[in-house]
């Protein structure tokens, strides 16, 4: 709208000139991205005359431009642009002609690589009921977001403080947000840089063209064979910190004469990297797309695209191993199997994507589209399993220093009763000197295999299982956009999703052995009189009277399907009149999950089909359901009740521009959103049963901004106010005060996220094409509620404790009320600042950035919050325990420097040549801890029997220096 | 042009080959890459690894303790064939090892020890730097005690990998020992001996074995809490007289439950020695006052009973049979396999039987140690 007022006011300055005779002269052209030649919306082209600006424009939607009544003279003309490098150039214009420029190209900011699912190595979280999500930050038409997204994105900075889930991605105008979890699927199209480059997105709580978004930012990756960029490229990457090399090529038509377009992207990931042993890639990509351009109203769009591969990931570690191994980034996943390192813990995926697109825009005033989005195939993640035998993780806990001389903050206390300081020493010696030791500082894999081998009956000991989470992802999309007035614009749509999300096992690899035994080992454990209980499939045992014997590739422990319907419709509707526009959304939904059990396990028989209970055939005893705590029968099989929600969501955006380069605006919204399935079964893979009371989560976000951008300086303050609550999760952990297996509801977890951020890039004036820039991300990401948990054993669904309260959960608070601390949101620091310098000169870019981290926490184990655990043994709760066991760690500050360096070469007019590189942490700081969480054990077999003591955290950390170089060209 | 694309292809090979090279080729990703077979160790060649003539007897390793545990120094080796497997779990931590002069408890110290150290398998210890003790008469070999103040007893387990790699080599799997049958007599007089006596840690068979009637048990009602000696608040035991309704060889955590909720304990007494408080169906709050009973927390509400059920774990059960004169006591680990497995009715009946396992020794008196289950293990005359 003010392009169009821009340029309307430029005609009638140009046609009063006619009048008024008044210069005659001008220029006009075209803005185009240098790669492709597609036009540049939103360029700014500032006309001097030597030290005074005459004029000031923007680039319309086709990236035209005209700037009249200009005298006979020598001018330049500053082209800037988000995202791309400025450019001048000089305009003569002569006789009172309007200069036709034609094409003004500019040339993209290339860094090494756009921030992607890569920029994080897989930390694999073991099942601790912690997640490793990190949030991805898109630069588009966002100063803030365009450094933070970059600077940040390894110490896995998440913008206000939020969480992963709470990020709306959509890809071709379908939310692709992972059905069970809520994650971001960036790894659906990891490696297709290419074919999903071009994206539209909106911060905070902003409404968008392609849906309704949430309170984190939304992001819309096009995806169509159109929108890749035109023209044959080829790159070939290597870095030091996750890969060796990336080979990538892509191809695009653009839209032809003929009505089509065409797209296709492949590329490699390959190799390991200098940090982290065990971590590879041998992943692949590739894209196909096609656009069909009926006429101008109807245009078809087809994609098929997918990620295939495997990547090893790495493990958390204690603090003490680090320390023993000297290295931050050491991976207990890994080992040696016959001279060659192996990953215990690798991703093996190859999960398609099919997306079929109707566009369609019967006039100017409505445009609408329809897209189909089917996600299917396989996504396994390996691991070690075992039966009978001795744990082979080298970092278990028996197997460190610490188990035999105990020490607290680095003090012997005797307290904990381990005191054998030989071996202690004998411990040590062996994590010390690692390299003639690895078969204990690392999975030992030849123990495993022999172990196997001196099996007789040919029965595994140790195999390596793969556990798949197959999604069967059905999403249909209706968007639209209509003009009815001028002054007013309505998005909107409908939108539906069946999901089925299989969860099994199968073997992957027998280690060497015949075959497993498909019976629950922890079982085994406490029913082993009982061999029904031990069944993973009950149902074989009646029928063969013994469980099954398993092979490579078949199913195995588990199998169930995670169903999940959602329905939903949305509209937005913005007001404009004259510098001032306000939008008001809402949003409305249905959502509903239930549990699938597809085999029968002997823990939670249920009853059988006859609703009769069963009678083992082996011992002729009837076999015992058990039941929830509302009296109905607990079982594996069959379907679980559904869980079923009203969601909905309301949206106020107000936005005042003032003087044309400064911007107003604020948005408020109120969300109320469906717990996700992996927060509401209690343990999905043995039973039906489910959290109690549930209930949905609620958000009200709010922010105000202030936005400047002309000049070459582009500004961005924003200050924000978000609370969360009713909030739950389930997290399943061995608890030792049962000694068992257990699973914790927590329930009524409530956030408050507040904070300003600002952004910058401005000329320093000093320098011709010198810029300062830099971020400051500064926030108070708070828990402000008591929460519940109740706690049951995994093997029998006894319920352990009901709805007890866990009082430390949002602060630390002694005896006499003194608060301590207050207690955090984990796992990105609240203080984040960046501040560096930006040359861009003749294609050449240099950037120089230094980071400064502070304020982030560890996520916290609401066990060790309870007054249970504070209390421990003789239930008197000491100052000194409160403490010691709920105190939140606080991570060191952390500073951190960046250099990029860039350049490209044009060649004949036609071709693209260029490098860019980047060493990221410069000063090496191999100390930066960037995540981790708290164990959920205690240690509770002390001498005084008073007290418990917490098991050591586990962390993970930033790599040191590392390096990336791209080479890329293109025709 | 031409040079360009040169250069560019030139760096993507050069990257390649580096990758393939230095980073890809070592790292397994799946397919055939197995490990060589680990080759158990000869006699032979341990001697010569050991440089010496011949290996120490189990006897002549024994008789280096007096009365205090010993810390083996100098090139000692002892070899000895498996007798026991933890399969069943009622061994566990565990191996038994025997040769023609004796049998010795091999403190380990881990689990699942069957998958490599089979039953009739030789095997050879490095006794230098391991300690030599006895746990209420019986011999073990481990390595030296925690120094803790709750710690009890003279050794601990040598548990560490590396110390076990160091200590214990495999030989060759052999005819597995015929266990030694044994009668009143020879318990008798092995009793005597104590410690000396070389039929501690045998494979036996004790024939002609009858029924008792009579077990003892002792449980922690809150075995979080303090429950040794000094702390009779926590301890509830099954003895005196009588089988207490108990007809299994032990009991796992649901079968503990199970023969609670019967009421068959119900007249158990909280306490110890001299000091009882009362059956189990009363309260802490009804028995104790001050620290003690604040130690209960909020279970001093609960009755006995129900905080047994609560806090509900795995527990040992033994058995009292006879042998003529002699008591031998067979106990057995709850968290055995056979733990819930009843006694054969005959058996209760009174009917002789033929039980094969460890003889052990507990303050004075014999014990024995089922190894399989007893289906196999004890068998009806």
């Amino acid at each position: 709208m003010i392009k169009r007022i821009t340029l309307a006011f430029a005609a009638l300055l140009a046609a009063a000139s006619l009048f008024a005779q008044e210069p005659t002269g001008g220029v006009k052209g075209t803005v185009v991205d240098r790669n492709g030649r597609q036009p540049v919306e939103n360029a700014r082209l500032v006309l001097m005359s030597g030290a005074n600006q005459l004029a000031t424009v923007t680039s319309a939607q086709d990236g035209t431009f005209l700037i009249p009544g200009l005298p006979d003279g020598v001018y330049t003309l500053v082209i800037e642009a988000p995202d791309f490098l400025e450019n001048q150039v000089q305009v003569t214009v002569n006789d009172g002609y309007v200069k036709n420029m034609f094409n003004l190209s500019l040339t993209a900011v290339q860094r090494v690589s756009e921030v992607d699912e890569d920029n994080f190595a897989a930390f694999d979280m073991e099942d601790s009921g912690y997640s490793d999500n990190p949030t991805i930050l898109f630069g588009n038409n966002d100063v803030f977001n365009s450094i933070a997204g970059y600077n940040f994105s390894t110490v896995r900075f998440r913008a206000r403080g939020y969480s992963s889930e709470s990020q709306d991605v959509y890809l071709a105008g379908v939310k692709l947000n992972d059905a069970i979890t809520g994650y971001s699927p960036y790894s659906l199209w990891s490696g297709l840089n290419e074919a999903m480059r071009s994206k539209d997105s909106v911060n905070g709580a902003e409404m968008a063209d392609f849906g309704f978004g949430g309170y984190n930012g939304a992001t819309n990756i096009f995806g169509t064979a159109s929108e890749v960029r035109k023209g044959l490229r080829g790159s070939v990457m290597t870095n030091s910190s996750l890969y060796r090399l990336r080979l990538m090529a892509s191809y695009a038509t653009g839209l032809m004469d003929n009505g089509w377009a065409f797209a296709a992207n492949v590329s490699a990931r390959l190799g390991g990297n200098d940090w982290t042993d065990g971590v590879y890639y041998r992943s692949f990509a590739y894209y196909l797309g096609a656009d069909k351009k009926i006429n101008d109203q109807h245009l078809l769009s087809f994609v098929f695209f997918a990620t295939p591969g495997q990547r090893g990931a790495s493990m958390a570690s204690t603090q003490e191993v680090y320390d023993l191994m000297g290295d931050n980034m050491y991976n207990s996943n890994w080992g040696y199997q016959n001279g060659k390192v192996r990953n215990a813990r690798v991703r093996k995926t190859h999960e398609p994507v099919a997306i079929v697109k109707w566009t369609f825009t019967p006039s100017d005033k409505f445009e609408g589209s329809l897209t189909a989005l089917y996600r299917f195939g396989k996504n396994g993640y390996t691991a070690l399993d075992w039966y009978d035998a001795q744990d082979p993780r080298p970092d278990y806990y028996r197997n460190l220093p610490s188990y035999y001389y105990g020490m607290v903050d680095g003090v012997y206390e005797p307290d904990l009763n381990r005191n054998n300081y030989d071996k202690y020493l004998i411990t040590y010696n062996t994590w010390k000197y690692a390299d003639i030791n690895s078969n204990y500082t690392h999975l030992d894999w030849d123990r495993l295999y022999n172990i196997n081998r001196q099996q007789e009956s040919g029965r595994a000991k140790y195999v390596q299982e793969e556990r798949r989470t197959d999604q069967r992802d059905l999403n249909l999309a209706f968007n639209f956009k209509a003009r009815p007035a001028e002054w007013l614009t309505l998005n909107g749509g409908l939108n539906a999703r069946i999901n089925r999300t299989e969860y099994y096992k199968v073997l992957a690899d027998l280690l060497g052995a015949e075959y497993f035994v498909d019976v629950d080992n922890f079982a085994e454990r406490e029913f082993a009189s009982a061999p029904y209980k031990l069944q993973n499939d009950l149902e074989y045992y009646m029928i063969n009277g013994e469980a099954q014997k398993i092979h490579k590739g078949d199913k195995y422990g588990y199998d169930y399907y995670a169903q999940v319907r959602n329905y939903g419709a949305w509209l937005t509707g913005r007001f404009v009149a004259g510098p001032f526009s306000a939008t008001l959304g809402g949003r409305i939904g249905y959502e509903s999950f239930w549990r699938e059990g597809l085999v029968r396990k002997g823990l939670f028989p249920g009853l059988a089909p006859n609703g009769n209970k069963m009678i083992d055939p082996a011992t002729g005893a009837v076999i015992e359901p058990t039941y929830e705590t509302d009296g109905s029968v607990t079982t594996s099989i069959g379907r679980s009740k559904k869980a079923q929600f009203l969601t909905y969501a309301g949206k106020l955006n107000l936005n005042l521009v003032l003087g044309g380069n400064m911007r107003i605006y604020g948005n408020v919204g109120y969300f109320n959103d469906a717990p996700k399935f992996n927060q509401v079964f209690l343990s999905p893979r043995t039973r039906n049963s489910m959290v109690d009371n549930l209930t949905t989560a609620k958000t009200f976000a709010s922010d105000v901004n202030w936005q400047y951008s002309g000049n070459g300086i582009n500004i961005r303050a924003t200050g924000y106010w978000a609370k969360i609550w009713d909030q739950s999760k389930v997290m399943s952990a061995y608890d030792d005060l049962q000694n068992a297996f257990s699973n914790f509801a927590i329930s009524g977890i409530n956030q408050r996220h507040m904070g300003v951020e600002l952004g910058f890039k401005i000329p320093t004036y000093l320098v011709p094409n010198l810029s300062l820039q830099g971020v400051l991300a500064l926030g108070e990401y708070v828990y402000t509620s008591t929460p519940m948990m109740t706690q049951t054993v995994d093997n029998s669904a006894d319920v352990v404790m009901s709805d007890v309260y866990v009082p430390y959960w949002s602060k630390t608070m002694l005896s006499d009320g003194t608060v301590t601390q207050k207690h955090y949101v984990p796992s990105t620091p609240q203080t984040a600042a960046s501040l560096g310098l930006s040359y861009n000169y003749n294609y050449w870019f240099i950037d120089a950035d230094v980071e400064y981290f502070d304020r982030a926490y560890l996520d916290m184990n609401p066990l060790y919050r309870t007054d249970y655990a504070v209390a421990g043994l003789d239930n008197e709760i000491t100052d000194k325990e409160v403490l010691y066991m709920t105190t939140q760690e606080k991570f060191k500050a952390a500073w951190l420097v960046n250099l990029s360096v860039g350049k490209s070469w044009y060649i004949q007019r036609k071709y693209q040549l260029g490098f860019s590189a980047n060493v990221k942490n410069l000063l090496n700081n191999k100390s930066v801890k960037t995540g981790g969480y708290e164990q959920t054990r205690l240690v509770d077999n002390t001498a005084t029997k008073a007290r418990y003591y917490r098991f050591d955290s586990r962390y993970y950390y930033n790599p040191g220096i590392n390096y990336m170089l791209n080479i890329y060209f293109r025709f | 042009m031409k040079k360009t694309l040169i250069l560019f292809a030139a760096f993507a090979a050069l990257v390649s080959c580096k990758s393939l090279k230095e980073e890809w080729d070592p790292v397994f990703t799946f397919g055939d890459n197995e490990p060589a077979y680990s080759v158990p160790v000869s006699r032979e060649a341990i001697l010569e690894q050991a440089g010496i003539e011949e290996f120490t007897t189990i006897a002549d390793l024994k008789k280096l303790y007096k009365n205090n545990p010993v810390v083996i120094t100098g090139n000692v080796w002892i070899e000895g064939q498996v007798t026991t497997s933890d399969q069943s779990g009622n061994i566990y931590n565990e191996l038994y090892i025997q040769d023609k002069t004796g049998a010795i408890d091999l403190k380990v110290g881990r689990s699942a020890l069957y998958n490599e150290y089979k039953v009739g398998q030789r095997v050879y210890v490095k006794c230098d730097g391991l300690t030599l003790g006895s746990y209420s008469g019986l011999p073990q070999l481990g390595f030296q005690a925690d120094d803790t103040t709750t710690n009890e007893y003279e050794t601990s387990y040598i548990q560490l990998q590396s110390l076990v790699d160091a200590h214990v080599f495999r030989g060759f799997v052999e005819t597995p020992i015929a266990p030694l049958t044994v009668n009143e007599a020879t318990i008798a007089a092995a009793v005597s001996a104590g410690y000396t006596s070389d039929l501690w840690g045998k494979l036996v068979t004790v024939k002609g074995l009858t029924y008792g009637n009579q077990i003892f048990a002792l449980f922690y009602p809150n075995p979080n809490m303090a429950h040794k000696s000094g702390n009779p608040e926590n301890r509830v035991f099954l003895s005196d007289s009588g089988v207490w309704g108990v007809d299994t060889w032990a009991c796992t955590k649901s079968k503990f439950v199970e023969y609670l909720n019967a009421g068959v304990w119900d007249t158990a007494e909280v306490g110890s020695g001299a000091t009882r408080y009362g059956a189990i169906t009363g309260r802490p709050a009804d028995y104790l006052t001050g620290e003690v009973l604040d130690k209960f927390g909020m279970d001093m509400y609960l009755s006995y009973k129900e905080i047994m059920i609560k806090y509900a774990t795995a527990n040992y059960i033994s058995h009292y049979f006879t042998l003529g004169g002699q008591t031998v006591q067979v106990r057995t680990s709850g968290y055995s396999k056979f733990a819930d497995s009843p006694l054969d009715s005959e058996i209760l009946a009174g009917k002789a039987v033929d039980i094969t396992g460890i003889l052990g020794t507990y303050n004075g008196a014999a014990q024995f140690t089922l190894i399989d289950d007893p289906s196999i293990s004890v068998v009806l005359q």
